[in-house]
């Protein structure tokens, strides 16, 4: 029976005074150039468990959906796509399709490279970028790639038409596996990037291989994580409208990142950008995977401006599966030095990042390469990571990118490490955990991370979970028969991620109170289901004191909001609701302002609350804020001198605690919160069908202060989900040729409501000292615990039979096969 | 080769003309503009276009727009009743069933097919129900929650 033990079981660890200490030994710490105070009062409604503003038209039906959108006039596009892995395109016969009824244009790759300029990607860590067009052109280079685009009166003609598509290609060969991709002579996805390895980073501490050298216990491992993707349940959709008229164009898209997409139409179209305006309208979920520019998301504007029409493609869930991004796909050779007695003292790994085809951006290399320390006291450390192009969609973005598989790769080793040196699982992580008095603390590639309390949260857990007892009903069980497993895992997560010229480190709100005294804000990220609407709503309604119910939050429009990066990395918690604390501070004293002068009291003295701007020491001495608006827009002569008319601020917040250089040993923090979760799952593994039947997952979370915890909670139980299909359900399967195994929800099985497990979360609050909400990124931590606390729990459950489990998911062909493997090998001995 | 098809959806009368091969989630949102019912796999896997075909839920992708001809439909359009949200929608409002709210639509059809039943249902009944529609944000807990407490006030 699913149940979350959740309201009134919930179970809080409230610190507090922790902050000024930890800035001060801030100060101490390398690479910091802080001298800031985050003392800020707090007051509801943040922290409380509002209801969300913006479900009431969900459960309505009156949400609206890109492909809601319909302006008369709208033609529909269907893509022709690549039905080889890497070819040569010799010729595309697109005449027969012209002919087709309702057929109004159809156009091939170099139809388009002609017009537009082609998107450039890359990261920090990029050898050779490459270029993008929208269209594949001389070439194709994953299976599903678009190559041709039919533009037709309704979407069922459209595809009628692209059948007719002729194209004949010059097949090349294919590289699917990484390893095989870095060898020599292996083929060239990009001739012109002179080798498949596209990118790579080196980060070594002074006198790492002394450490091993020396070391009591060293441990070596190749442990992979596999490609999966984030299927939100609305799959992409764009609608693009060209306006003749103005000379101006207008783009719905189901995006993430709006106004970074508003630069990129202008960029391949040379189009001004103050005439394109982006609107991501109500966005069916995300992941990660919607804040990527597409080749489809550039396409759809060009084709308007040449036609003249709204043009509008909504993506079939195949197409999804074979051209949305894709995630994980890392493999490690990972080395980790000990004491006998479990202490750790040092880990080298080598990274092998499977990016794809037109691999865009390094963050997945970089999340990994940064924090294979994890939440553990090692200082000595190196890496070499890679990134290997090849013959499969491309990877980009996904909930947890590259911070998944380097807490599942850790959390595996150290569970690994404890079964070889016959330590309980959770004692050596105790032993190892970075202290709570050590935060903020630099782990050795400079990462700052803000705050935490490790060792309580797995104790926690493990109290929570009943561990002692698991364990003794463990030793009974197994002879009965039973296999049951325990895993243990801890795990973190590095949030708001700031790298230059991507992801920016700041946010900000626009404020508005307009005459009535209703206000609005006007949020520079755009929402997917993370409920700004209400949180936004909350601390603005905290700072001003105007009622809940009265704020609006419009965001994902780039016309009336302000610019900003796209919602990924947990970062609106981060940095956008600081933001509106910001612009919240900035009215609140406007408001003070206005009413010292009116009542003669010093702004210090005052206080906002009831619809009234009264005195802290005579309530009876008060203003009532409606007359403060009034006198804002239409008695200015009562405005204190040199103050605006009007009520309109902007906040903005830069995360203050992010390096956006290295120093002169590679060191540097790119990410501004640390959330983490401590976790225990408890497993049964029926050895005959490979079933594995999760008896209990009971998890510890510190996200620090919360401004909805209902949100958070939510948010959580979805990660936690994600993860479990992750861990067993979930792969991207390609064959030998390219070709996607998984690419229908038949084939690639996401977890329903029937897979529930019963469930135990409660959370730890640990406040985050770089914000002033002392918020640290949410919802992402769920879904990290599940790979590693999983395959810990199934390893532990099949230890008896000797099993190791390095593949995943775990799905039940997948465990009888590592049983299988374990008793010829035991047998073979 | 167009058909035309009369049928009632929320109670309201409707024709249109229609291909034989148009789903009936493509008439209900392109013709008669009722977007509330979402498409998300188009193969009867997501569960999001889920309607009521004559008082039993059904995914809406799976069913070509004649074959409803002359029958009855309810949308999401159709569950509140003189502005006012039914029992299932407040309920799952309050119980924070609900993130993207892409999926939300065929969810509530789906528990209001369970519930029009007329008894009120155990767990594993509602799970039954909703277990052919995918919600990728909330992790469902929620939204057995909120089924369940919308049993308890339920009148059809």
């Amino acid at each position: 029976m699913a149940s979350w033990r959740l309201g009134a079981s919930r179970f809080l660890f409230l610190v507090g005074g922790g902050r000024s200490k930890n800035l001060r030994s801030l100060r101490n710490t390398k690479n910091t150039k802080l001298n800031i105070t985050m003392d800020f009062p707090i007051h509801p409604p943040i922290g409380e468990r509002v209801r969300r503003k913006e479900t009431l038209r969900f459960v309505t039906g009156t949400g609206r959906f890109v492909d809601d959108l319909l302006p008369p006039g709208t033609l529909h596009v269907s893509f022709v796509r690549s039905s080889c892995a890497h070819a040569r395109i010799k010729a595309i016969d697109v005449e027969a399709a012209r002919a087709m009824p309702g057929v109004c244009a159809v156009f091939t790759g170099k139809d388009i490279a002609q017009h537009v300029k082609p998107l450039r990607v890359g990261g920090s860590s990029v050898l050779r970028p490459v270029k993008l067009y929208p269209l594949a052109v001389d070439k194709v280079r994953y299976f599903g790639e678009p190559l041709a685009v039919v533009v037709a009166d309704n979407r069922y003609l459209a595809e009628d038409a692209v059948d007719m598509v002729a194209v004949d290609y010059e097949p090349l060969p294919v590289v699917v596996d990484p390893e095989t991709a870095m060898e020599p002579g292996a083929p060239a996805v990009h001739e012109d990037a002179g080798s498949n390895i596209v990118y790579k980073y080196h980060f070594a501490t002074d006198g790492i291989d002394k450490v091993f050298q020396d070391a009591e216990v060293v441990i070596k491992e190749r442990i992979r994580s596999h490609r999966i993707t984030a299927c939100p349940i609305e799959p992409r959709a764009y609608l693009a409208h060209y306006n003749k008229e103005e000379d101006s164009l207008t783009m719905w898209s189901a995006t993430a990142n709006p106004h970074s997409l508003k630069g990129r139409i202008a960029d391949i179209l040379s189009f001004p950008e103050g005439k394109i305006r982006v609107i991501a309208p109500d966005v069916g979920g995300s992941f990660g995977v919607k804040i990527q520019t597409y080749q489809e998301e550039l396409l759809l504007p060009y084709l308007s401006r040449e036609l003249g029409r709204p043009i509008k493609w909504c993506e079939t869930r195949v197409e999804h599966m074979r051209n949305g991004r894709h995630g994980r796909d890392q493999i490690h050779y990972i080395e980790i030095a000990l004491k006998k007695d479990g202490t750790m003292l040092g880990i080298k790994d080598k990274i092998i990042a499977d990016m794809g085809s037109t691999y865009t951006v390094d963050h997945s290399i970089m999340a990994a390469a940064l924090y294979m320390t994890g939440v553990y006291q090692i200082q000595n450390y190196a890496v070499d990571a890679f990134g290997i192009s090849t013959n499969k969609t491309t990877h980009g973005s996904l909930r947890d990118i590259g911070k998944a598989d380097a807490s599942y790769v850790l959390e595996r080793l150290v569970d690994i490490v404890a079964r070889e040196l016959k330590l309980d699982p959770i004692d050596i992580r105790l032993k190892n955990f970075i202290p709570a008095e050590a935060f903020p603390y630099r782990n050795p590639t400079g990462a700052l991370y803000d705050s935490g309390q490790y060792h309580l949260a797995m104790k926690r857990t493990a109290e929570m979970a009943g561990y002692d007892r698991l364990r003794k009903e463990q030793a009974d069980l197994r002879k009965r028969g039973i296999y049951r497993g325990i895993g243990v895992a801890l795990v973190m997560e590095p949030t708001s991620s700031s790298r230059i010229h991507a992801t920016g480190g700041y946010a900000s709100c626009r404020l508005r109170i307009d005459p009535s005294g209703a206000a609005t804000v006007f949020s520079s990220m755009g929402e997917q289901g993370q409920g700004h609407e209400t949180t936004l709503a909350q601390i603005v309604a905290s700072q001003t004191g105007i009622p809940f119910d009265r704020i609006t939050v419009i965001h994902g429009d780039t016309l009336p909001t302000p610019y900003g990066f796209g919602t990924g990395s947990s970062r609106s918690s981060v940095v956008l609701m600081p933001s509106a604390w910001v612009a919240g501070k900035l009215m609140r004293d406007k408001i003070l302002g206005i009413a010292a002068r009116q009542l003669g009291v010093v702004p210090e003295k005052l206080e906002i609350g009831d619809g009234k701007v009264f005195a802290k020491e005579d309530q009876e001495q008060s203003i009532a804020v409606m007359e403060i608006v009034r006198t804002a827009y239409g008695a200015i002569h009562l405005l204190p001198e040199n103050m605006e008319p009007g009520l309109e601020v902007t906040g903005y917040f830069v995360n203050p605690n992010i390096d956006y250089t290295p120093d002169d040993k590679g060191r540097m923090n790119t990410f501004s919160s640390y959330p983490y979760a401590a976790v225990i799952a408890v497993v049964d593994v029926d050895v005959e069908t490979g079933m594995i039947k999760i008896v209990k997952y009971t998890t510890v979370h510190d996200c620090g202060n919360m401004i909805n915890p209902q949100i958070v909670d939510t948010q959580q139980q979805g990660s936690i989900m994600q993860g479990i299909g992750a861990a067993l359900y979930e792969e991207l399967r390609y064959d030998d040729e390219g070709q996607l195994l998984s690419s229908t929800f038949m084939d690639y099985r996401l977890p329903s409501v029937e897979e529930v497990p019963e469930l135990a979360l409660e959370h730890i609050i640990t406040p985050n000292p770089f914000t002033p909400l002392g918020a640290k990124g949410a919802g992402e931590t769920g879904m990290l615990g599940l790979p590693p606390a999983l395959c810990n729990a199934v390893e532990d459950a099949l230890s008896p039979l000797g099993v190791k489990v390095r593949e995943t998911p775990l799905t039940p062909d997948r465990v009888l096969d590592l049983i299988e493997k374990a008793q010829a090998k035991s047998a073979h001995a | 080769m167009l058909k035309t098809i009369s049928l009632t959806v929320n109670g309201k009368a409707y024709s249109g003309e229609v291909e034989p091969r148009t789903l009936l989630a493509h008439f209900l949102r392109d013709s008669l503009r009722l977007t509330g019912t979402h498409l998300g796999c188009v193969v009867g896997r997501c569960g999001a276009c889920t309607i009521l075909w004559n008082g039993t839920p059904v995914k809406s992708c799976m069913v070509f727009a004649v074959q409803a001809a002359g029958d009855e439909i309810v949308t999401v359009e159709g569950l509140a009743q003189d502005q006012r949200l039914h029992p299932l929608q407040e309920a799952f409002w309050k119980n924070d069933a609900v993130e993207c709210g892409y999926c939300t639509p065929g969810m509530l059809m789906s528990a209001y097919g369970l519930l029009s039943k007329g008894k009120k249902p155990t767990e594993e009944q509602i799970k039954k129900a909703i277990s052919g529609n995918l919600c990728r944000c909330t992790g469902y807990s929620n939204i057995v929650a909120a089924i369940k407490e919308a049993a308890v006030n339920f009148t059809k």
